[in-house]
């Protein structure tokens, strides 16, 4: 077990690395931030002093020496539209996506697990074809969309829940209901597939055979072997969310991160977007570990 | 049992829910965009400025929107010319910062100096261009400014230079501090922005005692949040939410949509070409169709409640076959009219820019034009926007925006049509010459020389496609009683706001 962490670790730090290569390149290919954050007519001394004082007279690959070099002490640089530390005002914003990210996926999880296990036992029956319609409406549904329809309904129309922001326990309503949807509707269908095939395989039949009751079939034999597929499905969606479910931060005024790799994108605040993708790549990383190990423990052929 | 958690959700909801209004005076406000920084500097970016500007940070003088008066004091009580290079400004007194200290002139020294100085990148000195500018102290209560050339328009420039105490060190701050009538008692990024009515203020206390200020970036939840009590005031909502004629107030915003067009460049250096592609244009169609009722059709590019708009210059009229026919006669002459021209715009750059680059494109074509319309985010946009223009793409015409509500041509004409303007497509003697001339005019003589400037351009050298004055929204909450202008996009200022 210990060497295949060591070994994902590894593997890990090589992407990692391939990472903060390639966003370094990638954002300064976007152009100088010298146009934005001086006024348009902004005389050409500005513009060389702006340029100077941020390290942007350099040629590209001595900034990329000093960028390399702050990094392994783990400084970021300031946000030059903040005017302070860049790790800062990630690590200030990276919680709020995190709680979104996990409040989301648990509910997905748990919901998506019982609605798909029950209309896999029952195939063609009333409830599995309901399930199947409202999974596929879930998962082919625009968030924007929903989210807007969510206000103008919840919000506006009944005056329920509040339009946006963030202060009390309502605020969350909204948003965690609508970054629902997707995932809960893909996972659905990939929990409903994997546990008709887990269903009609021949240890459940011989269960059945045995006269074991349903709910220990379905919830104890079948599911431990139809999760593989369905993890791998949860990683992917739990790893979307973490990188920043950035349409809904934006349309709920949420103040996580994804919200900010936008602002900071379009800003070309670029100390702040690779402390963004650092802090956001790591926690994938992370994920992505305890997913395999996961993975490692329901079957143990993959611990070898 | 259902019933009990039911009616403890709603009574938790209803708590959850009620707008936390502390007291009577407290209003929230919905902006668009989050402040990067507080700097009083850069009051003139409009996401500072509507927060900051008179409410934090005050100036010397201001310029009246609302009344009419031009330009009225503010922390100076009058002003005087001294000779042409020099204006004296008596300072208010007993007035105080918000963090006690005294006003004085060494503060309106230090505060000129701050944002004039290359250590930082200040807004101001924009409007400063071209001309040296010496602040002096003369005594406690009086300063003289001199500059070179003379500025006769110096009290009006100054209502952009925001005063800060002498102590403000040289570097951009997050805690600004000022003799306004409120002061910054929250700022948690991301989220909200608390100012707070300070005691101590030299004016009268306004009737606003607190304002919250949240961000969001969709029209539609601004609009909302008002319409729920979640806010009281959303500036710049779209039009497709202003439905509510309550509530919404329209007016125009000092915006002005335009194509430059760059006169080196073949085709358009020829001005029967440039005079085609003004005649191509339907303008009337946009408005109340993909352009919001109220629009105005646009003969400058400022809008009409600036010095020296000319009334007397029309809009072109609509008239392709016109167009066809002078494009004929420059194609005679040997003009390459049939080559392909960029028409770039910026995606986002006002709510309906993505039809109203097609219906242009498709106007252009039909007039005979060979038009190829393109997009590009800010960044990229601006690489076009502002010299050196790139010289490897081909011939190509750029549609923008240009904002002055500051009630003189001086901050438009030079940076968008003289020589050297960093954004003109122009060089022209006689123009280069009437901006000189009345950059340095004073009362009706700079009126009438804007006026022939305005009208030489428009008519005569046919100098760009000037489309409209656009129209913002502003939802304002039951609760309040206040009225937007043309100001309302650049600055908010609070003591404006009353109650029903």
């Amino acid at each position: 077990m210990l060497h295949f962490l060591r070994k994902r670790g590894l593997a890990s730090l090589i992407s990692l690395i391939g990472l903060v290569v390639l966003v370094f390149f990638l954002t300064r290919l976007t152009g100088d931030p010298t146009d934005l954050f001086l006024p348009i007519d902004a005389s050409q001394e500005m513009r060389d002093q702006f340029r100077e004082i941020n390290g942007l007279n350099d040629p590209l690959i001595v900034q990329f020496g000093y960028y390399i070099g702050d990094l392994v002490r783990f400084d970021f640089g300031e946000s030059l539209r903040q005017a302070r530390p860049a790790m800062d005002v990630v690590l200030e914003a990276f919680p709020w996506t995190l709680q979104l990210a996990l409040i989301t996926m648990t509910l997905v999880t748990v919901s998506a697990i019982v609605v798909g296990s029950l209309a896999a036992f029952n195939v063609g029956g009333p409830f599995d074809r309901f399930a199947s319609f409202v999974s596929l409406i879930g998962a082919s549904a625009p968030d924007f969309w929903m989210a807007i329809v969510g206000i103008v309904v919840f919000a506006v129309g009944f005056g329920w829940l509040p339009t946006s922001g963030t202060g009390t326990v309502w605020h969350w309503v909204l948003p965690v209901a609508v970054l629902f949807i997707r995932p809960f509707g893909l996972i659905v269908q990939v929990v409903r597939g994997s546990m008709i095939s887990a269903l009609s395989s021949a240890y459940v039949k011989t269960a059945r055979a045995k006269g074991v009751k349903s709910r220990p079939i379905i919830f104890v034999h079948a599911l431990r072997n139809a999760m593989l597929p369905v993890i791998t499905v949860i990683g992917d969606q739990a790893a979307a969310l973490l990188n920043g479910a950035v349409v809904i931060e934006t349309i709920f005024g949420f103040p996580g991160v994804g919200k900010l790799m936008i602002d900071s994108i379009m800003a070309r605040d670029f100390n702040v977007v690779l402390a963004a993708i650092m802090v956001t790549a790591l926690a994938i990383f992370l994920m992505n570990i305890l997913i395999d190990l996961a993975y490692a423990a329901l079957d143990p052929r993959i611990r070898h | 049992m259902i019933t009990k958690t039911l009616a403890l959700g709603a009574a938790l909801a209803a708590t959850g829910l009620t707008p936390l209004y502390a007291a009577e005076g407290d209003i929230r406000v919905v902006l668009s965009e989050e402040l990067d920084l507080m700097e009083p500097c850069m009051a003139t970016r409009s996401n500072i400025g509507r927060v900051i500007l008179q409410n934090i940070n005050e100036t010397l003088t201001e310029y009246d929107t609302r009344g009419g008066q031009g330009v009225i004091p503010r922390l100076a009580t009058s002003w005087e010319q001294m000779d042409d290079a020099t204006w004296r400004f008596n300072l208010r007194q007993g007035v105080t910062f918000s963090d006690g200290s005294t006003f004085d002139a060494a503060d309106v020294k230090h505060s000129f100096d701050r944002a004039m100085s290359d250590q930082l990148s200040c807004e101001t000195p924009r409007y400063f261009g071209g001309m040296t500018i010496k602040a002096t102290v003369v005594d406690e209560n009086t300063i003289d400014f001199t500059t070179d050339p003379a500025q006769p328009i110096l009290p009006l420039l100054l209502s952009l230079v925001t005063i800060v105490p002498e102590e403000t060190p040289m570097e951009f701050t997050r805690e600004p501090i000022g003799t306004g009538p409120y002061e910054l008692t929250e700022w948690t990024p991301g989220q909200r922005i608390v100012l707070t009515q300070r005691d101590g203020y030299w004016g009268d206390a306004p009737a606003v005692t607190s304002a919250t200020y949240l961000f969001r970036s969709d029209p539609s939840v601004r609009a909302a949040m008002v319409a729920t009590g979640e806010a009281d005031l959303a500036p710049s909502i779209a039009d497709i939410d202003a439905t509510n004629p309550d509530t919404d107030f329209s007016y125009l915003n000092s915006e002005t949509v335009y194509i430059r067009l760059d006169h080196s460049v073949a085709p358009m250096n020829d001005v029967r070409v440039r005079k085609a592609l003004n005649m191509a244009i339907d303008r009337e169609a946009f408005i109340g169709t993909v352009m919001a009722e109220g629009t105005e059709l646009a003969t400058a590019l400022v809008p009409p409640t600036t010095l020296g708009w000319n009334p007397d210059v029309q809009v072109p009229e609509y008239d392709p076959e016109g167009a066809r026919a002078l494009l004929e006669e420059a194609r005679a002459d040997g003009v390459d009219v049939d080559q392909q021209i960029k028409l770039i715009a910026r995606t986002g750059n006002f709510p309906a820019v993505t039809e109203v680059g097609e219906a242009l494109q498709q106007m252009m074509t039909d007039a005979g034009f060979n038009i190829d319309l393109q997009f590009y985010e800010v960044a990229e946009h601006e690489q076009f926007y502002s010299k050196p223009y790139p010289t490897n793409v081909g011939p190509y015409m750029l549609m923008a925006m240009h904002d002055n509500d500051k009630g003189d041509p001086v901050f438009t004409m030079f940076f968008k049509y003289a020589s050297e303007g960093r954004q003109s497509g122009v060089s022209d003697p006689k123009v280069d010459d009437l901006i000189a001339r009345a950059s340095a005019a004073t009362d009706d003589e700079r009126a009438a020389l804007w006026s022939e400037l305005i009208a030489y351009l428009h008519d005569d050298i046919q100098a760009d496609a000037l489309l409209f004055h656009t129209v913002g929204f502003t939802r304002v909450g039951s609760r309040l009683d206040f009225t937007p202008t043309i100001a309302t996009n650049s600055q908010l200022q609070l003591s404006q706001i009353g109650f029903k």
